[in-house]
């Protein structure tokens, strides 16, 4: 009896393990339920916003990621992001940054997806630079911060974005395409 | 010829598993003379890695055709390319699958179809829905984790003790900037607001430029699913070089554009 719930344990675990860490978090919610419930309900709201937030760039990366599986092969990313790319590849990967929405952890599934299709280190990490700059906000940062201090953000998030890119590719090691 | 077909059994009258990954053996078939070796398969435990261990063991044993019951249309594209075939919707007894697979080779030889065999357009749509979801699922625990953590992280601490360390100086400025950029995350519009409300509570350019510069840029709660995504060394080199470059830049910005801005 005792070998056949383990048995089941085992079979179970792969399932349970992934979800470890949220579980570990909804524990830490359960302590601060008792210690301080205010802040805790405080904490559980913001929570909710920000699952609120994550349904439309989720379900825009999904669409994203199903079209990349579909129409882009390895052979096709390394052409455009990938080691040969040049200047052409700084661009597509800048502009995609720019153009991309939503909080960062929603695109995690996709710059794994492309990354195992040939994308490298260094336009992945452009990519995740130059998502600072959103046009759609520029006329709110102008508003809050003036047109200079935007102005002169705007070049620091590309300069920032292409030296972390260097940075990156310079110390970590590229992997070959699946 | 060998052939290679997971199974629910060591034997022949096993019956052809649905997918490589879940089967319970591997079966190496000789075709001459029906001789075969079963191997155990990869353990269902390692997840969506099974499936290509698995594979990767009967390549390693010289297998030149798959039979198994659903694979996706990728990976069989993948393995023509290497010349090894897999042909799928198999059902039924290992033994007998095996020799109706030589009956339809032979008859095929004697009438050879110049046309290779394409998965549907529909197929490759599902295949790629398929791998997204896959991919997508994969993900769901971490993301949860960290929206969880992150409303912990906002509901206990305020704002206003955040902004207690800003002393004024430029470069301890953009140092504190730049940490609680690090550990805030959300919209970006958020940092405009903050950077604004420090910007008039007396706190320097620099400080609010690397706010701003790593509230995107650089995150620390969310570490742990940019390292499982992209592997650790990227994701810890990327927001360290993140972090030194705010301050620097934020510090740059200051002393030179400060005044003009």
């Amino acid at each position: 009896m005792n070998q056949k719930k383990w048995f089941i344990f085992q079979r179970m675990m792969p399932m349970i393990r992934p979800w470890l860490f949220p579980l570990g978090v909804v524990c830490l919610y359960g302590i601060g339920l008792m210690l301080a419930p205010e802040n805790t309900e405080k904490a559980f709201d913001k929570s909710c916003s920000i699952f609120r937030h994550l349904v439309l760039p989720i379900c825009l990366c999904l669409i994203m990621m199903v079209a990349l599986n579909r129409f882009l092969s390895p052979k096709t990313v390394t052409q455009f992001l990938g080691k040969s790319s040049g200047i052409k590849g700084l661009f597509i990967s800048s502009l995609a940054g720019i153009l991309s929405m939503g909080p960062v952890y929603a695109w995690y599934p996709l710059f794994k997806s492309m990354k195992e299709k040939g994308t490298t280190n260094f336009h992945l990490a452009n990519f995740m630079g130059c998502r600072s700059i959103k046009p759609v906000l520029l006329p709110v940062l102008v508003g809050y911060l003036g047109w200079r201090f935007a102005g002169v953000f705007v070049l620091a998030c590309l300069a920032g974005a292409f030296l972390v890119a260097c940075i990156v590719s310079l110390f970590c090691s590229e992997s070959p395409p699946n | 010829m060998k052939i290679a077909v997971p199974s629910t059994e060591p034997t022949l009258e096993g019956y052809v598993a649905n997918k490589i990954g879940t089967a319970s053996y591997l079966l190496i078939i000789e075709t001459y003379d029906m001789s075969f070796e079963a191997i155990d398969a990869p353990s269902q435990s390692s997840g969506a890695g099974a499936g290509v261990r698995a594979l990767s063991l009967v390549m390693d044993k010289g297998a030149q055709v798959i039979l198994v019951g659903h694979i996706s249309p990728f990976i069989v594209n993948g393995f023509a390319d290497q010349g090894i075939k897999i042909v799928t919707q198999v059902s039924g007894k290992v033994g007998e699958t095996v020799k109706n697979y030589m009956d339809a080779l032979d008859t095929r030889q004697n009438n050879p179809d110049p046309q290779p065999e394409t998965p549907s357009s529909q197929d490759q749509w599902r295949a790629a829905m398929d791998m997204g979801l896959r991919q997508f699922r994969a993900f769901l625990p971490l993301v949860t984790g960290v929206v969880l953590l992150l409303g912990l992280f906002q509901g206990f601490i305020s704002e206003q003790k955040l902004v207690s360390l800003f002393s004024g100086t430029v470069l301890q400025d953009s140092f504190w900037g730049a940490c609680m950029g690090s550990i805030l995350t959300g919209n970006p519009v958020n940092s405009y607001v903050i950077a604004k409300s420090l910007f008039s509570m007396g706190v320097g350019i620099s400080g609010i430029t690397a706010l701003m510069l790593t509230w995107v840029n650089v995150g620390l709660i969310q570490l742990p699913a940019e390292a499982k995504a992209l592997g650790t060394g990227f994701a810890l080199v990327r927001n360290l070089a993140g972090f030194i470059m705010a301050v620097i830049i934020s510090c740059v910005i200051s002393m030179f554009a400060g005044g003009w801005i």
